[in-house]
């Protein structure tokens, strides 16, 4: 085994922080010839990616725009994690060039952003749950050695920031609400309007309101029905 | 759900769970995930490994056996350094009596469809830790596909590949082992939600999930 790659993916495991991370991984793909990656969760239909998001190592204009635009359900590469277990070059991601054009409008703003090339790793989880780790660089030097290495080192530190997250208590609330916000919810799903919630709890109208709206943003939803739906969904809360 | 340690000479009970577990594996191994060298005509997957020394980890409900898996030790004949030899440069961590083979592990395939985790690999998990630290194993080796390395580093799993992945069947494989200790069963237990030992003190069963403790 290439003993470069075995230290580093001893220093993952080692690690305890996402910024620790971040470091390792920088060194690590710089020896690959790589820049710049991303690491994430891949949420369903129309959600926000936000929540799902474990590591960025991009600029950050990109992430803001390719985050808060919805570009992962257009994105080309994103969608071709659902259709394969092996790694593979974005310039293999399949779609119309013609037909798609909003696949299409992303991937010439990557390249506008100097991310024309890079190979995506995708990560089945247990459950069905899909995440990709995505690295930004040429391909065309690589090797199936390579390859195989950066596999691997993808799966490591997927796995590690999934731990780490679940265990940090300042990460864990990507996916959290606050105990308020669960019992405003329960009543939601019960058919409550916010006026009704007031009167149940003691609260104004209002801060009712702000509640359901601030459980949405941390969600990462559209709307109080689908913030309700996420959170049963997510075990969040039970009926 | 409980979790079953069987080993052989059976008694009657735990003969027919080892029967039950035989004809799943089947089904799992060679059924659905094609490993043809397993196929055998009477539908049963029992191999020279599945003797004395095997330890059975079988998780039920009720009646049924929902998953498994097998753990042989590393100083007696195993899978790891016969049949997978091939996957193997690099030494083991330490001698090979302190360490065992985790092979032959599955959930039943429609206890899988739809959930966002099962738990009876999450029992699984938790029951092959904790077994090892308690039988006084210090590493757990393991082949299977590369995508273990994300399932087991995700639940704070130490993991050091044994020998580069090769392809096996158009599947990237690899052998690896496991570092045993409190700290990975500790893990393991928050990363899955399941709090308490899952093996009682006489090395039987226990329930799971349905415990008096509130």
């Amino acid at each position: 085994m290439n003993a470069d790659l075995m230290s580093t993916i001893e220093n993952v495991q080692r690690e305890s922080s996402a910024s620790g991370i971040l470091d390792l991984l920088y060194a690590a793909i710089d020896q690959y010839g790589f820049q710049k990656f991303i690491i994430s969760g891949l949420p369903d239909r129309g959600m926000d990616v936000r929540p799902f998001v474990l590591l960025s190592g991009w600029d950050d204009e990109w992430y803001e725009r390719y985050t808060s635009l919805g570009y992962v359900h257009l994105d080309p590469v994103a969608r071709h994690c659902f259709g394969t277990t092996l790694p593979f070059d974005w310039s293999d991601a399949p779609y119309d060039q013609e037909a798609d054009l909003p696949a299409r409008r992303v991937m010439e703003e990557a390249r506008d952003f100097g991310m024309d090339q890079g190979l995506c790793v995708p990560i089945h989880m247990e459950g069905g749950m899909q995440g990709v780790v995505s690295l930004v660089g040429k391909t065309e030097h690589l090797d199936d050695k390579s390859r195989l290495e950066l596999h691997m080192l993808a799966l490591y530190v997927h796995g590690r920031l999934r731990f780490i997250n679940a265990n940090d208590p300042n990460g864990a609330p990507r996916r959290a609400i606050t105990r308020r916000e669960a019992e405003i919810l329960k009543w939601v799903a019960s058919g409550k309007t916010a006026n009704e919630i007031a009167g149940i709890t003691g609260l104004t109208a209002r801060t009712i309101n702000q509640h359901c709206e601030n459980a949405q943003k941390r969600l990462g939803t559209n709307n109080r029905l689908h913030t309700v739906v996420e959170a049963i969904r997510h075990k969040l809360i039970t009926l | 759900m409980r979790v079953h340690i069987v080993r052989e000479p059976a008694d009657r009970q735990s003969r027919d769970l080892l029967e039950h577990n035989y004809r799943l594996r089947h089904k799992v191994f060679v059924e659905r995930q094609g490993w043809e060298a397993l196929r055998r005509p009477d539908g049963r997957d029992v191999d020279d490994f599945d003797n004395e020394d095997a330890t059975h980890i079988l998780i039920t409900d009720g009646k049924d056996v929902v998953g498994g898996s097998r753990i042989t030790p590393l100083d007696r004949p195993n899978l790891l350094q016969t049949v997978f030899y091939g996957l193997v440069q690099e030494d083991l961590p330490a001698d090979p009596s302190l360490g065992a083979d985790w092979t032959r592990f599955y959930v039943r395939p429609d206890r899988r469809e739809g959930r966002r985790r099962a738990p009876e690999s999450a029992a699984l998990f938790c029951s092959v830790m904790e077994y090892a630290l308690r039988e006084g194993f210090s590493y757990i080796t393991f082949v299977s596909s590369i995508y273990m390395l994300e399932h087991g580093t995700a639940v704070g799993w130490r993991i050091t590949p044994l020998g580069r992945p090769q392809s096996i069947d158009g599947k990237p494989t690899l052998a690896a082992w496991i570092e045993v200790s409190e700290d990975a069963l500790d893990n393991v237990r928050r990363a899955t939600g399941m709090r308490q030992a899952l093996i009682s003190g006489q090395g039987h069963f226990s329930a799971i999930g349905n415990s008096l403790i509130p």
